[in-house]
This record gives structure tokens, sequence and C-alpha cells, in this order.
């Protein structure tokens, strides 16, 4: 127990020392939102494969319908963009709803049929112009506002809001690890059939999770559109919102905690600072290689490699 | 606007033919190996940048270009299947995410390659109007339409009658039982793989030789492809082949009744559909049902 503070300590003194040092440098400030960005839905992503065995291609629909629900509020009813964030997250649980009945399905078809959703919404999106504006896009939406004296809707007033919602996310996802959901979860990861028979409601927990997964999605897909300020179907529904999380995910450990997160940090960085120097167009073709490489090598990522630290079961 | 209906099937009919030559490399490799390769619709769309290159570079007729891409789609879809056979571990689901990232990295290697315009056939031949009664057509269209029919006849011939075809389908049904048979299971997966190959190369010259390529078609033609595998039911060639012409007379006719926008909308409800309402596809028999 002290050795976790000692680590929340620390964590805590280097995610407030990165604004500090590097605040003046929006390009660096900017790199280290987007990367949180990318973090949030890694996590999301991973959770749901990590606690729900489930892998999902379809994550983008979380993010823009998040986007949507929230820059709509904020524009058109007047919610405070504060809420507005919340109600993306609902918006995107709400989404999730319709997606329920792919939950029967296995394997590579659950996968699929998320991402057959994805599209869909994307369509829908780019075609119901007139509450959408269509794929020209919504422009003018509110920024984050001036709270405790912090301009928030400047680099580090952003970089502290994803950072404040991903720690509230990684607490979520500890506390459902080691409530008596947690420990069902655990075991239809094991055999879901044997975990069936002792009287486990194994596609409400699956439901649950989905639902979980969505909402923290919908959030960062709403946090990122008040930092944007911009909108379009092409945008809030790209594929890369789907790719990059599961890379990040990967690459850090979808079965740890703090390995999408890293992982998303380590990656997204990396991508920007450096395979983008080397080859302007098409530098995701490194990403896609370390993906296949992990994958191969070491499919629990890198964080169970570095931190060994004796407990067998770290993972849920 | 009977005859733009008529005119909507019969175009779709003729699409249809391309579509069942991917959608069936998918299921074959789906049936030895139990692996939805992901990046399936990149080794097409790989085929028909080869075409276009061929086209392009040397000034021939794309169709000369099948031989060479015979070779480098088939020489990719070995190195997929050795790539897809070193996962150990939870082998559906890494497997999976491991396809994804070979489709990540194809489509960003035709980026680099061929850049990110809009490609399409400057052959006037290919393109001439065949017109038979009230239905137009480019010659490139029913012409690859046969050329997928003796394909896929071929196929049929092969899985039937020929050993190693046989031995696919046994792999397929049971692999336990078809390695104690003395079939070698890896070397038919690696043959389903070589196979794939083949039909995507074909595929991929006649998108080419009728329709406009850009590097982030090969994902929607790989969804496309499992679009058509649910619909027919795994492990069902007439039915992929219904599937595949169905999916395309579905497409054209949204885009002549509604709007070229909703073409993708059509095949994700039609997957969705199916899947609710007859998990087991048109033809299938296996269960797909967690």
């Amino acid at each position: 127990m002290k050795r976790s503070l000692i680590a929340w300590i620390a964590i805590l003194v280097v995610c407030i020392a990165v604004p500090v040092l590097l605040g003046h440098n929006n390009y660096i400030m900017s790199l280290f939102i987007a990367a949180l960005v990318i973090g949030g839905i890694a996590l999301a992503w991973a959770l749901l494969g990590n606690l729900g065995g489930m892998v999902s291609f379809g994550h983008s629909a979380f993010f823009g319908v998040g986007a949507y629900v929230s820059a709509l509020s904020t524009m058109e009813a007047g919610v405070p963009v504060m809420a507005g964030l919340l109600l993306g997250g609902v918006g995107a649980v709400v989404a999730s709803l319709v997606m329920l009945p792919v939950l029967r399905l296995r394997g590579p078809y659950f996968a699929l049929a998320i991402l057959a959703y994805a599209h869909i919404f994307k369509i829908v999106a780019t075609e119901w112009s007139s509450v959408t504006g269509g794929s020209g896009g919504l422009s003018g939406i509110p920024a984050f506002p001036r709270m405790l004296g912090i301009d928030l809707a400047g680099k580090s007033g952003s970089y502290l809001i994803i950072l404040a919602i991903l720690l509230v996310f990684i607490l979520c996802y500890q506390a459902i690890r080691k409530s008596h959901y947690g420990i069902a979860l655990r075991a239809m990861h094991d055999s879901e059939d044997a975990t069936r028979v002792v009287g486990v409601n194994s596609t409400l927990l699956k439901a649950m999770m989905l639902f979980v997964s969505a909402f923290m999605t919908g959030v960062v897909g709403a946090f990122n559109v008040h930092y944007i300020g911009f909108l379009e179907p092409d945008y809030a529904f790209n594929g890369v919102w789907v790719t990059l999380p599961i890379i990040a995910a990967i690459f850090g450990g979808y079965r740890t905690i703090w390995g999408p997160v890293l992982g998303a940090l380590t990656v997204y960085l990396v991508d920007q600072l450096v395979f983008k120097n080397l080859i302007p167009s098409g530098h995701q073709l490194i990403l896609g290689g370390l993906l296949v490489v992990m994958i191969i090598f070491s499919p629990r990522g890198l964080v169970p490699v570095l931190f060994k630290s004796g407990r067998k079961h770290a993972s849920a | 606007m009977t005859d733009l209906i008529l005119q909507a099937l019969y175009s779709g009919l003729l699409q249809g033919g391309s579509y069942a030559l991917i959608a069936l490399g998918l299921a074959l490799v789906f049936g030895t190996t139990k692996v939805i390769n992901l990046a399936h619709g990149e080794l097409v769309l790989l085929a028909a940048y080869i075409a276009y290159t061929v086209e392009s570079g040397l000034g021939v007729n794309p169709v000369l270009a099948i031989p060479a891409a015979l070779v480098i789609v088939c020489i990719s879809a070995v190195i997929m299947y050795f790539l897809v056979s070193m996962v150990k571990t939870d082998r559906e689901l890494n497997s999976l995410i491991l396809t994804y990232g070979l489709g990540v990295i194809l489509t960003n290697a035709i980026l680099l390659i061929w850049s990110a315009d809009i490609r399409s056939t400057s052959s006037a031949w290919l393109q001439d109007a065949i017109v038979v009664g009230p239905l137009y057509s480019m010659r490139s269209e029913p012409m690859f339409f046969i050329v997928s029919v003796v394909l896929m006849g071929g196929l049929w011939w092969w899985l039937s009658r020929s050993w190693y075809g046989r031995a696919v389908r046994a792999v397929a049904g049971n692999r336990d039982a078809a390695r104690l048979m003395g079939i070698n299971p890896r070397r038919t997966e690696l043959v389903s793989f070589v196979i794939a190959g083949i039909l995507a190369s074909f595929a991929g010259v006649a998108i080419f030789s009728y329709g406009v390529i850009q590097p982030s078609l090969g994902h929607v033609l790989t969804i496309k492809a499992f679009v058509i595998t649910v619909l027919a039911g795994i492990g069902s060639i007439p039915g992929v082949l219904v599937g595949a012409l169905l999916l395309g007379v579905a497409e054209a006719l949204t885009v002549t009744l509604a709007s070229s926008a909703l073409q993708e909308l059509v095949g994700m409800i039609l997957f969705l559909l199916v899947l609710f309402v007859m998990p087991n596809g048109l033809f299938g028999r296996a269960g797909r049902r967690g």
C-alpha cells in the first residue's frame, strides 16, 4: 500500500512538472494533450479487452458520438462545457445501447460488427446535416471556461483537464478490477461457460464493461472537441481513433492499467517527433510494424516486461 | 425508371464478380486458419496498384499486369501466413490484431509508394461501351465477371477434386482429424493463403480496370469481403457468390435510387441484419455465437 502511494505521488509530480517546465512551448504541450487523448481511448479500449475479453475496431464511434453530443448540447442548448463532457459520455453510452445485440457474437464477429456501427454513425453524421452540419462540420464550439483563475482553454489548462479525466478513469478502472465484478470478469476470462454455471450473468457484465468503455471514450471525445473547437464527421469518426489507441494499448500492455496510457505517450510522442520527420506521409507504417512485432514477440506489452514486480497474477 | 433499375441490377451483378473473388480468399483463409485476415483487402489493393504501375510505367494494357501482381501479392500473402503462424498465445484475438497491423503497414506502404491521389485506368480499350439490349457497361466489367466465374469454377473443382483442395476442406472441417489422416495442416494453411493471394490478384486488377483506387480502399474491401462471408455463412462457395452478387446489386440500387453517400451503409445494414436475424448466414451451418 505504501509503495503504491509513493508511486501515485511520483506520477502526480511528473504530470504537474510537464506544464510547469514545458508550458511555454505550445507545440510540445499540444503533443502531450493529443497523446493523453489517445491514451484515454487506449485505456477505454484496453478495459473492454482486458475485463470484457472483447476486441473492438469501432471505438471511433464512441469518440465521435461523444464529441457531437457535447458540441451540440453546449452550442444549441447552452449547457456548460464541463457538463457537456459528461453528456458526451452519456451520449456514447446511449450509442452503445444499439450495440448490445452484438454482445452475443464472439471474437472476430464482435470486433467487426462494432466496426460496422462506427461506419453507420459516420454516415449518419454526414447525411443528417440539419443537426450535425453535415460534412461541412461545426465550428464555433465553446472552449473551456476560466476557473479558479486558470484559463482552462489554454494549453496548460487543457492539459490539466485531460490529465484529471485520465486519473479519474484510472481510479475507476482500479475500483472495478478490485470489486466483485472484477473477480467475476477475471473468472470469465478463464472460462466463460464455467462462470455462467456458477450463476454469473456474463452477458450483463460484458454489457456493463461496454458501457464503461463507451462512456470513457465519449468523455475523451467531448474533451477533444472543446479543445480543438471544430468538428466534422471525417475527423470525429476517423480510423485514427481506433488505430493509434490499439497500437498504444498493445505496446504498453493492454492487461495492465498504466500500460495503455504510457504506451500512448511513448508511441504518439515518438511518432510525431521522430517518425513524422523521417516520413512525412505514411509514417504510421512504422507503427503498424510495431504492432505486428509486439503481437508476435510480446503480446502482453512492455509494461509487464519492464516492471516485473513478482506478482504472478497482476493482470485481471 | 425500370430502365434505371435494370441497369443498376446489371452493374451490381458485374461488380459482384470481383467481390466474390475477394470474399472467397477471405473465407478460404478463415476456413483453414480460423483467422479473419484484416489485411486481405490491402492485398487486393496492392494488385490494383501494380496494374496502375504497369499501365502508367510501361504504357500497356493493365490486364498484362496480372503475372506481376500474382507474384508480388502471393509473396505478400506467404509472408502474412508466416507472421500469423508466429502468434502463439490467445490466437483468435491476437491474430486479428496482428492482421489489423499488417493492414496498417500495407495501407501506409501504398500511400508512400503511390501517394494519396485517386487513380484510374486510362485504357480506352477497357472503357469501351458494351451494349447488351438496354444495358450498358464498360468492356472490362463483363470481361472480368467472366474471369471471376471461371476462377470460381476452377476453385470449386480444385476444392472438390484435387488432393490439396480436399486437404483444405478437411483442415477447415476438423484440423485434428485431418492431421490424423496424414495431412500437414500448416502446409494446407500456406496453400490457402496462396490461393487467397491468387484470387486477390485477379480481383485487384479487375477493380483497377473499371473503377478508381486510393490507399484507403483496402480497408473498405476487407469489410465488404467480411460482410459477404457473413451473408453467405462460412463454408459455402455458391453462398459466397450469391452473397457477393447480393451486395453488388444492393449497392448499385442504393446509388441509383437514393444517393452514392449511402452506398457503404447498405452493406453494413445487411451485415447487421443477417447477424441478428439469421446468425448462421443465408447458406451456412457453423455457429458464431459466443
